[in-house]
């Protein structure tokens, strides 16, 4: 431990943020050195992220149930800026994992950019302000962190040069600053109702007595929502998502959906920790939370239904399943935002096992992976167990798993018409992924036009990873539980 | 660990065949399929002479522990469920329907067998669920890929129509379990059963039961719910029907009893007149269908949907021997309809379809001993006393007309009369059935090759059925005293 004169700074505890960022660095500083030598930038990038990911997971395994904290100020009881509670370890674990997914998938053999160095700056960058925003207490930091975890995707999707992507790329920092704006404004109002600069039980508590600030802090909470809306895709402001996955390659729109999701979570869950700690009746902002799911479940499944290109179908697949991550929260319970964090591990996990199988079959019509399990029956394999697990049907046992521990908090806190629309999104959820599931069963058309085949390691290792721990998380659900608590 | 064992054998080797070895060719794999359903047999026997369970840790965060055991209520079904693996399997030796690999088919079954087992034998609410839920893909796999091959629509259709009923049934279920679980503090269902559920307040019960048999209904099914069941079963290949029948819907009676029934009694026996008058309407209704339906398959079905009446509001009545009614109604139909699709699949194999209108040769000149075997299922199906289908049916009226005494015993004896009807409208289609198909229209002589006789394994299927038959028909004592016990306790628990 190093002391300073002015704060702690205990460089274990900070390593899932401090790895990445040094990284990116040397990524950087690399490029200068050895200008034309890049293929080692995103092999590094992915080590540096899984090791971080394995220290990240080491802080959320101690014995320990004391909050790991750094960066504290010197007074007694002073705040400290890096926080990790219970499941902030395993939130960052997946974060890193999800970004060295994504670098994998967009740096596969021969289809990568062509400004590796940027790309793999650019994601670690991005990987380092979710970590920080994981452990992150007070307002500014889960600002900057938050927006480092999520604009550096906007430059990825600009990056791939097309003109379709540089409408999507101005599509999401549209979306991207309207976003933070209502952030910062949330932020603000969050400061002047509880006259705090973290997010904190107490002053929540505190706050609520008075109601007069009571509605400021609603406000406040319902603002930062909305920001937040925009990065998690919910409804009303998921409109972005569909054109960006469309318009980005592969590995971008991995980045997107997954690493990028989880960041989200991880700084809702900051919000909303603050709000459930405080044990008040926060009836209102639990109908605003539970609003947007809702709105998102359905109507992000409805519009899945009528897909026919895979990664748009994955576009409205993350709306829906935002819904998902977010219906806990509403509860505003503890068991609640365990079981969002529980809920967006999953849906990341087979999320990117599913866009490793589509990088490896070719992005484009469903139809090209019609009767894939004939075709190429361990590529297909995964994907149809990935989509099972997102549907939440046996043998995708975790996926069924992540759905009871998210509904129950709901009935916990007797949130009735949500869990009644929740079981509307279950069925509507089947029908979108069996009508996928059943085209891989089918025969494939002996016309069809099937790609050179190439090799595809980086996306081959996403999907056997990934689909090996979906399959070890199927068998034992509890391994993952026991991760976040 | 024999429980294990008994759920793992049929998972395990289901699954292999599903995935690596789905390239099998047919004879091995058939034969791996059998052996594996002829073990699952003689583990289901072990495990009902001996009961054993098992109680370990598994998901230790939601309080959900992998916890399986028997007790009188689940032993009949458990032998049900393995002699019926046994029985699909064997007829691979007859028939393996087109659609994709017969290792796949058989796998299938397999997995439908293992998730009903351990559907049977959860004795954790939670982990009823998800047995519960461990069937759906295995069985719309069944419907989609291997029914019917001649309307590739129709099969889309029956397939979705089946996994989306039923995936409402058991969310629905799912909210029931989870409001039961958090608000009495445990899922164990026998802590529930005994005590726990019942100390619930009175409108928190009503809400489990709304909950847990509205989600329920559409497994058994119950009108109005049972729309989704003819177009499965006319689908389906056979094996996938027989398995449909004589066991999926049993998963819904059974935790109609193991759930409501036992867990929050009082809310149930405010909502037990919905449920009996919703039963009397599908006796009634599906009775009154099979007299005008042209598909044999679909009029099987209806039947189903008429039985399955029998047995909710046997159900409903509440009282003990309504109970007893119930639980042997359910395994009755589970023999009978299952003897009764294994004959129609052996018809429509042979005929090309099963439509009651095309005039075909009298079964009972061209092959005598299929003829029989119809004859005794459709009259085990009627009620026909001295076979299977009596006791059930006598005992689920006698139970409506003597219901438990918190129940409205105006409205019950009202449906025991409904009832009774509908027992003898069954009367009129399965005399029709028989009318049409056994006793045939045309001189026998013109076609009389076109119907080849049963024999071999499918003579054995059919004649182990027909023995099973006759013999709960003759003595119903054994069965009966096997669930007597648990029936006082559930009854007891309830009034």
């Amino acid at each position: 431990m190093i002391s300073a004169d002015l704060v702690t700074v205990d460089p274990v505890a900070l390593a899932p943020a401090l790895l990445p960022a040094l990284a990116a660095i040397l990524v950087l500083v690399g490029d200068a050195v050895l200008p034309g030598r890049r293929g080692w930038q995103p092999l590094l990038g992915v080590a540096v992220l899984l090791v971080g990911a394995g220290t990240a997971l080491a802080t959320g395994l101690r014995p320990v149930t004391e909050p790991m904290r750094t960066l504290c100020l010197p007074a007694p009881d002073a705040a400290c800026l890096w926080t990790a509670g219970p499941g902030t370890g395993t939130l960052q674990a997946g974060i890193l994992v999800a970004t060295a997914a994504a670098l994998a998938l967009l740096h596969d053999d021969g289809g990568g950019p062509r400004d590796t160095t940027v790309t793999t700056a650019l994601l670690l960058a991005a990987a380092t302000g979710g970590a920080g925003v994981a452990a992150s207490r007070d307002i500014g930091t889960w600002l900057v962190t938050l927006e480092l975890a999520t604009v550096p995707v906007v430059a990825l999707v600009a990056l791939r040069g097309t003109r379709a992507a540089a409408h999507g790329a101005l599509t999401l920092l549209v979306t991207s600053v309207t976003s933070f704006a209502l952030l910062v404004l949330g932020a603000a109002l969050w400061l002047t109702a509880t006259g705090d600069v973290t997010f904190a039980a107490d002053t929540v508590a505190a706050t609520w007595a008075d109601p007069e600030r009571r509605t400021v802090l609603v406000l406040a909470a319902t603002v930062l929502l909305s920001g937040l809306g925009f990065k998690l895709s919910l409804v009303p402001f998921h409109a972005w998502t569909p054109q960006a996955y469309s318009t980005a390659d592969l590995g971008t729109a991995a980045a997107l959906a997954a690493a990028s999701k989880i960041s989200a979570v991880a700084a809702l869950l900051v919000v909303a920790q603050a709000l459930a700690g405080a044990a008040v009746d926060s009836g209102s902002v639990s109908v605003v939370i539970g609003t947007l799911a809702a709105a998102s479940m359905l109507l992000g499944n409805v519009m899945a239904l009528r897909q026919t290109d895979s990664t748009r179908l994955l576009a409205w697949s993350t709306v829906s399943q935002a819904g998902w991550v977010v219906l806990p929260v509403a509860a505003l319970s503890a068991d609640g935002l365990r079981a969002s964090a529980a809920y967006v591990l999953v849906y990341a996990l087979a999320t990117l096992v599913a866009f490793a199988a589509v990088a490896v079959v070719g992005a484009g019509a469903l139809e090209r992976t019609r009767g894939l399990l004939r075709r190429d029956r361990l590529t297909g394999g995964a994907l149809a167990f990935a989509l099972l697990v997102l549907a939440g049907l046996p043998p995708g046992i975790i996926g069924l798993v992540a759905k009871v521990v998210a509904l129950r908090p709901a009935v916990d806190a007797e949130l009735w018409p949500l869990a009644l629309v929740a079981v509307v999104a279950v069925v509507l959820g089947i029908a979108v992924y069996l009508r996928w599931f059943a085209l891989l069963l089918g025969v494939p058309d002996p016309d069809a036009v099937t790609d050179q085949p190439r090799a595809h390691r980086g996306a081959s290792a996403v999907l056997w990873l990934g689909t090996g721990i979906l399959v070890l998380f199927s068998v034992l659900p509890g391994l993952l539980l026991r991760l976040l608590s | 660990m024999v429980v294990t064992l008994l759920l793992l054998v049929p998972a395990v080797v289901g699954l292999w065949l599903v995935t690596g070895g789905r390239a099998l060719e047919p004879a091995r794999a058939r034969v791996i399929a059998a052996a594996t359903a002829a073990v699952t047999l003689v583990l289901a026997v072990v495990v009902a002479v001996v009961r054993p369970d098992v109680d370990l840790s598994w998901l230790p965060e939601l309080g959900l522990r992998w916890s399986f055991g028997v007790d009188g209520i689940a032993v009949p079904l458990v032998l049900l469920t393995a002699v019926i693996g046994v029985l699909v399997t064997a007829h691979a030796w007859v028939d393996v329907p087109e659609g994709g690999t017969p290792a796949t088919f058989l796998g299938c079954l397999l997995l439908v067998e293992a998730g009903a087992l351990a559907t049977f034998t959860a004795r954790d609410a939670v982990l009823f669920f998800v047995a519960f839920e461990v069937v759906l893909v295995p069985m719309w796999l069944l419907i989609s890929r291997y029914g019917d091959r001649h309307d590739e629509q129709a099969r889309t259709d029956a397939g979705h129509r089946f996994i989306l009923y039923t995936a409402v049934g058991s969310t629905l279920m799912l909210l029931g379990i989870l409001t039961l679980v958090t608000s009495a503090g445990t899922s164990d269902l026998r802590a529930l059963a005994t005590g726990a559920g019942a100390a619930l307040p009175a409108d928190r019960q009503l809400l489990v039961a709304v909950l847990l048999v509205a989600g329920l209904s559409v497994k058994v099914p119950v009108f109005p719910v049972h729309t989704w069941l003819p177009p499965a079963h006319t689908t389906a290949p056979t094996a996938g029907s027989v398995l449909l029948a004589a066991v999926l819907l049993k998963m819904g009676t059974y935790g109609l009893v193991r759930l409501p029934v036992a867990t929050v009694p009082d809310g149930f026996a405010r909502l037990a007149p919905v449920l009996g008058v919703a039963g009397v309407i599908g006796i009634v209704w599906g009775a009154l269908v099979c007299l005008v339906e042209r598909d044999l398959k679909r009029l099987i079905a209806y039947s189903s949907v008429a039985h399955m009446g029998f047995v909710a509001l046997a159900l409903a009545a509440g009282s003990e021997t309504g109970l007893q009614a119930a639980l042997f109604a359910n395994i009755a139909h589970g023999v009978i309809s299952a003897m009764l699709f294994f004959l129609v699949g052996g018809l429509k194999q042979r005929w090309g379809s099963v439509d009651l209108a095309v005039a075909r040769p009298a079964l009972r000149e061209t092959s005598p001993r299929l003829g029989f075997l119809l004859v005794l299922g459709l009259a085990a199906s009627l009620g026909l006393p001295g076979l299977a289908g009596f006791w059930g049916e006598f005992f689920s009226v006698y139970a409506a007309w003597w219901p438990a005494p918190d129940r409205p015993r105006g409205l019950f004896v009202a449906c025991a009369v409904v009832a009774a009807v509908g027992a003898a409208l069954a009367a009129g289609y399965a005399l029709r059935v028989a009318g049409t198909v056994w006793v045939g229209d045309r001189p026998a002589a013109e076609a009389a090759a076109a119907t080849p006789d049963t024999s071999g394994v499918e003579l054995g299927v059919l004649g182990a059925l027909a023995a099973l038959v006759v013999v709960l028909g003759v003595l119903p004592g054994p069965l009966l005293s096997v669930t007597a016990d648990a029936a006082a306790l559930l009854a007891r628990g309830g009034s």
